[in-house]
C-alpha cells in the first residue's frame, strides 16, 4: 500500500542550514500547505526575476506586491527605479513600462519629475563635495582602523571644537575688532608700543604689553562710532552675547539629535543584542588588522553583556544582610569622595589666595606663584579621577555602572573646581581704584588656557612618549612590566577638551581673542594627540558606550556653557553694584545696563514699550507657565502613544497565535479528510483481496 | 583603456544610469574584467552572458575581510549559488553604495543574514551570524544565550523568528546602519 505524503516540503533548504530540534514544533507549522497560501506569506515571497519579463499590466501588478517592491502599487510605480529591489533585467523592464506610461502622463508632470530627480542629484553632489572638504579625513580614517570608533569620536569632537572656535573668531573680528580698528579708540587711549618694563614674560603672565593689547578687555574703548544705538561698546556686548547664544544653539542641537538617536533604540540601548549582532559589523573595513580589532570589539561587547547578566543574577541573590552592609560601604565611600573633593577645593582656595596676594618677588618665583592656581587645578584633575576609579571598584557595581559613576564624579570635579576658582576670584575684595578688574579676570583665564595647553604638551612628551620608549628599548625590565601598555583614555581626554572650551567661554568677555588662542591650541592639540595615539598607545579592546557617545560629550559642553553664562551674569551684576571700573568699553558709570538703556531709549516708542514688556515679569511668568503646559501635553501624549504601542504589540502576538492555531486545525482536518478518502478508496481493494484469499 | 563608448552602447549606459546608485564607469567594468580577464569580454554592447564564480568575487579587496562575503554574493546572484553576471555585480555595489536608501539596504541585509533562505531569521541564522562575527570564540552556551535574548528583544509577533517586518522595525531605530552597511568601490 503506497503511503501518500500528506505534506509537501515547499522550501529547499541549503546544505548550510541545520534542522533544529527545539523548534521542530514550529517547523511543522511552517510546512503546512495552507501556510503557503496565506496572503502575508505570499507578500513576503522573493520575487523571481523571470516573472518580471512578462510585460504589460500583469507585471505592473506583480511589481506592486510585497516589501520587496515597497508596498502598494502606486508607490512602486512612482519610486525611483534605483530603489526597486529587483535585478537589472527587472529594472529595465520597469523602466520600459514607465516610458510607456510617460507618454500618457503629459508634458508638465514628466518635466516636474525630471526636475525633481535633477535637484536630488544636485543635492547629493553638493553633500559629497562638502563632506570632502572636511580636513583630516585621512587621519581619522587611519585612527578608526587602528583604534576603533571610540577614539575616532574623540578626534571628531576635537575637530568640531576647532570649527566652533573659528566661528567665534569670525564673530569677534566682525563685532569687536572690526569696529575698533575702523573707528578707532577713545581720545585718551595710548597707542600700542613696547615700553621699558615689557618682557617676554608678559606673554605668559598677560601683563605689561599684553595688558595694553587688543587681547584684553581694557583695550576697547568708545571710539568715534558714538551713536545712541550703534557704538563700539554696544557692539562689543552684542558680539559676546551672539557668541554665547550661537554656541548654545549649536550644542543643544547636537545634543538633542544624538539623544534622539539613542532614545530610538529603546531604553536598554546598551543591551540591545539584536542590533549588536545584525548591525554590528562595519562593512567598510578592508584591512585585516581593522577586521581583527572590530571582531574583538564585538566579542568583548557581548562578553560584557554576559558579565552584566551574571552580575544581575548575583545581585538578585543578595541577602538582606549583604545589602545593608553594601549600603553602608557605599555611604562611607561616597563620604570619602566628598571629603576628597572638599580637600581639593580648599587646596585651590589656598593657592588662589597666595597667587592673588603675591607681590615683588624674584621673576621666576613670581611666575611660579602666578601660575599656582592653574597648576593646582590641573594636578587635582590629574590625580583624583584615578583615585575615584579605584574607589568605585570597591563599591560592587556592574562594570558599566562603575565606569559611569567614575565619569560623573570626574565631571563634577572638573567643572566644580573651575567654578570654585572663578568664585574665589570674583569675590576677592582687592579693589584698587585704578585697577582694571576685568583685565585681571581675563588674565586668569588666559593663564588657565595657556597652562592647559602646556600641560597637554608636557604630558605627551614628558610622560607618554618616554614610557613608550622604555617599553620599546627595555621591554623585559621591571619598570616596563610595572607600567604596562598605554591606552588612550577617551573620557578623561574629552573632559580636558570640555574644560578648555569652558575656560574659553567664561573668558571671552574679558579676553576677546581667547577663541583665536583656543583655535591655535586646539589645532596643535590635534597633532600632539595624534602623535600620542598613533605612536605611544595600543588599542583597547573594550569599549564602554557612555564614554564614547557623542551625546555625552555635547552634554558636558552644555554644562560648561551654563557655567560660563552664570559667571558672566554674576560678574555683570557685580559690575552694576560696584560701578567704578576705569577701563574698557564700559568705564565708570557707563555700565552695560546704562548703555543698553540709552539705546532702547532712542528707539521709537512702540518698540520701546514692546522691549520693556518683554523684559518685565509680566511677560516672563506667563511664558514659563505656557512652557510648562506645553511640556506636560507632550509628555502625556508620549505616554499615551507608548500605551497604544504596547496594546498593538499584544494584539500582534495574539493574531499570530490565532493564525498558528487555525493553520494547525486546518491541517488536522485536511489530514483526517485524506485518511477517510484513502480508507474509502482502499476499502473495495481490501474487500477484493479478502474475497480472493 | 578605451572610453565607455567601446564597452557599452549609449542606450545601455543610460539604462544603467537610472537604475544604479553608483556611477557606471570604465573603472567599474575594469574591476569586473580584472577578476577573470580571459572570461570577461571587453565589449558588452551585445550583452554577453558571462558569469563569474563565487570564489573569484569574494577575493576582491573590498569583500575579503568581510565575514559575510559568501552570503553577500549569494544574495545578489540569481541562481543563489554566487555566480554573478556583470549586471548583478554592479547591482551589488549599487545597493551597498552610500546613496542607496535605507529600505533597499534593509531588504538586502535581511537576505544576507537569512542563511537558510526561508524568509525568516530563525535562531540558527542568528547563531551562524554570531559565529561568523566573533570567529567562533564564544562558547556554544554563550552563543545560544545571546541569540535567545536577541530574538526575544526583536520578535514582535511571538513566533520565535524574526520576519522582515521585525527586522525592519529594528533597523529603523538604528542610527548608523546606513553608514556601516556600505562598501565603497
Amino acid at each position: 500500500m503506497e503511503e501518500q505524503k500528506s505534506v509537501n516540503f515547499m522550501r529547499l533548504l541549503s546544505e548550510e542550514s541545520t534542522q533544529s530540534t527545539v523548534s521542530s514544533d514550529s517547523c511543522e507549522y511552517y510546512q503546512m500547505e495552507i501556510f503557503d497560501l496565506l496572503p502575508s506569506v505570499q507578500a513576503s515571497r522573493p520575487e523571481p526575476s523571470r516573472s518580471v519579463e512578462q510585460g504589460g499590466a500583469e507585471s505592473q501588478a506583480r511589481l506592486g506586491h510585497g516589501p520587496l517592491s515597497q508596498g502598494p502599487r502606486d508607490k512602486a510605480s512612482t519610486q525611483p527605479l534605483r530603489n526597486l529591489a529587483l535585478c537589472m533585467q527587472g529594472k529595465r523592464a520597469a523602466r520600459d513600462m514607465r516610458k510607456m506610461q510617460i507618454s500618457s502622463i503629459g508634458f508638465w508632470k514628466s518635466w516636474r519629475q525630471s526636475q525633481s530627480t535633477n535637484m536630488k542629484r544636485l543635492w547629493e553632489q553638493m553633500g559629497s563635495a562638502v563632506a570632502g572638504l572636511l580636513p583630516w579625513r585621512h587621519t581619522l580614517h587611519r585612527i578608526e582602523g587602528r583604534f576603533g570608533v571610540g577614539v575616532k569620536a574623540y578626534f571628531v569632537f576635537l575637530r568640531y571644537l576647532v570649527f566652533l572656535n573659528l566661528l567665534h573668531c569670525a564673530l569677534t573680528a566682525g563685532f569687536i575688532l572690526g569696529p575698533t580698528l575702523v573707528y578707532g579708540r577713545g581720545n585718551d587711549s595710548k597707542p600700542l608700543t613696547f615700553e621699558s618694563n615689557d618682557s617676554v614674560l608678559d606673554f605668559f603672565l598677560g601683563s605689561g604689553y599684553l595688558d595694553r593689547s587688543p587681547v584684553f578687555f581694557g583695550y576697547y574703548t568708545r571710539g568715534s562710532l558714538d551713536q545712541k544705538c550703534l557704538n563700539t561698546p554696544l557692539l562689543y556686548f552684542i558680539g559676546i552675547l551672539t557668541i554665547l547664544f550661537l554656541s548654545l544653539i549649536m550644542v543643544v542641537r547636537r545634543t538633542t539629535v544624538g539623544y534622539k538617536h539613542t532614545q530610538m533604540l529603546g531604553k536598554r540601548y546598551s543591551t540591545n543584542l539584536c542590533y549588536k549582532i545584525l548591525c554590528g559589523w562595519d562593512f567598510t573595513i578592508q584591512d585585516p588588522a581593522g577586521a581583527v580589532l572590530k571582531q574583538s570589539f564585538i566579542r568583548n561587547d557581548l562578553r560584557l553583556f554576559l558579565e552584566e547578566q551574571s552580575f544581575s543574577l548575583r545581585e538578585a541573590q543578595r541577602t538582606l544582610g549583604q545589602k545593608v552592609r553594601l549600603c553602608l560601604l557605599r555611604l562611607a565611600l561616597n563620604l570619602m569622595v566628598l571629603s576628597l573633593l572638599g580637600g581639593a577645593f580648599y587646596f585651590i582656595y589656598f593657592s588662589t589666595e597666595i597667587s592673588l596676594h603675591e607681590d615683588g618677588h624674584h621673576w621666576l618665583l613670581s611666575l611660579f606663584l602666578q601660575y599656582l592656581p592653574p597648576m593646582t587645578i590641573t594636578f587635582v584633575n590629574l590625580v583624583l579621577p584615578h583615585i575615584f576609579r579605584k574607589i568605585s571598584s570597591f563599591e560592587d557595581y556592574s562594570v558599566t555602572t562603575q565606569v559611569n559613576v567614575t565619569l560623573v564624579r570626574s565631571i563634577f570635579l572638573k567643572l566644580a573646581s573651575l567654578g570654585i576658582y572663578l568664585f574665589f576670584i570674583l569675590t576677592n575684595t582687592k579693589n584698587e581704584q585704578h585697577h582694571c578688574r576685568e583685565n585681571q579676570f581675563g588674565r586668569e583665564m588666559y593663564k588657565l588656557c595657556i597652562f592647559n595647553f602646556l600641560a597637554t604638551f608636557s604630558s605627551v612628551f614628558l610622560l607618554n612618549f618616554p614610557r613608550k620608549l622604555v617599553q620599546e628599548w627595555y621591554p623585559s625590565s621591571a619598570v616596563a612590566r610595572r607600567l604596562g601598555k598605554q591606552h588612550f583614555l577617551i573620557p578623561f581626554n574629552v573632559l580636558d577638551l570640555v574644560y578648555g572650551q569652558t575656560v574659553s567661554w567664561v573668558g571671552v568677555y574679558y579676553c576677546p581673542l581667547l577663541p583665536l588662542i583656543g583655535t591655535v591650541t586646539l589645532v596643535a592639540t590635534f597633532y600632539i594627540k595624534k602623535f600620542s595615539v598613533l605612536r605611544c598607545c595600543v588599542a583597547e579592546h573594550r569599549m564602554f558606550r557612555a564614554s564614547s557617545s557623542s551625546v555625552f560629550f555635547h552634554f558636558m559642553l552644555l554644562l560648561g556653557l551654563l557655567l560660563a553664562g552664570v559667571t558672566l551674569g554674576f560678574n555683570l551684576r557685580q559690575q552694576e553694584d560696584r560701578n567704578t571700573s576705569p577701563c574698557g568699553p564700559f568705564p565708570g558709570d557707563q555700565t552695560v545696563l546704562k548703555v543698553t538703556e540709552t539705546c532702547v531709549g532712542s528707539l521709537p516708542s512702540m518698540v520701546q514699550t514692546i522691549l520693556r514688556y518683554l523684559a518685565s515679569e509680566a511677560f516672563a511668568l506667563p511664558l514659563i507657565l505656557a512652557e510648562i503646559i506645553i511640556l506636560t501635553s507632550y509628555v502625556s501624549r508620549g505616554r499615551a502613544n507608548q500605551k497604544a504601542i504596547d496594546r498593538l504589540k499584544d494584539m500582534l502576538v495574539m493574531s499570530s497565535s490565532d493564525k498558528v492555531f487555525l493553520v494547525r486545525q486546518h491541517a488536522t482536518l485536511l489530514r483526517g479528510q485524506r485518511k477517510r478518502q484513502r480508507v474509502a478508496q482502499d476499502a473495495p481493494v481490501l474487500q477484493q483481496r479478502d474475497a480472493s484469499s | 583603456m578605451g572610453n565607455k563608448q567601446t564597452i557599452f552602447t549609449d542606450e545601455q549606459l543610460d539604462a544603467y544610469q537610472v537604475s544604479l546608485f553608483v556611477r557606471l564607469s570604465s573603472r567599474l567594468h575594469g574591476r569586473y574584467h580584472e577578476l577573470a580577464p580571459h572570461l570577461v569580454p571587453m565589449d558588452y554592447t551585445n550583452e554577453p552572458d558571462c558569469k563569474l564564480p563565487l570564489a573569484l568575487i569574494v577575493n576582491m579587496p573590498e569583500l575579503k575581510e568581510n565575514p559575510f562575503r559568501n552570503r553577500i554574493v549569494e544574495s545578489f546572484s540569481e541562481d543563489g549559488q554566487g555566480n554573478l553576471s556583470f549586471n548583478e555585480f554592479v547591482d551589488m555595489f549599487s545597493v551597498l553604495s552610500e546613496m542607496a536608501p535605507r529600505e533597499l539596504k534593509a531588504i538586502y541585509a535581511f537576505k544576507i543574514y537569512d542563511f537558510n533562505v526561508d524568509n525568516y531569521l530563525c535562531k540558527e541564522d542568528l547563531e551562524k551570524t554570531l559565529n561568523k562575527l566573533t570567529k567562533e570564540e564564544l562558547t556554544p552556551e554563550e552563543v545560544e544565550l545571546v541569540c535567545e535574548k536577541a530574538i526575544e528583544e526583536a520578535d514582535l509577533d511571538g513566533d520565535n523568528k524574526l520576519s522582515f517586518a521585525d527586522f525592519e522595525n529594528m533597523i529603523s531605530r538604528a542610527p548608523d546602519f546606513l553608514s556601516t552597511f556600505h562598501i565603497r568601490i
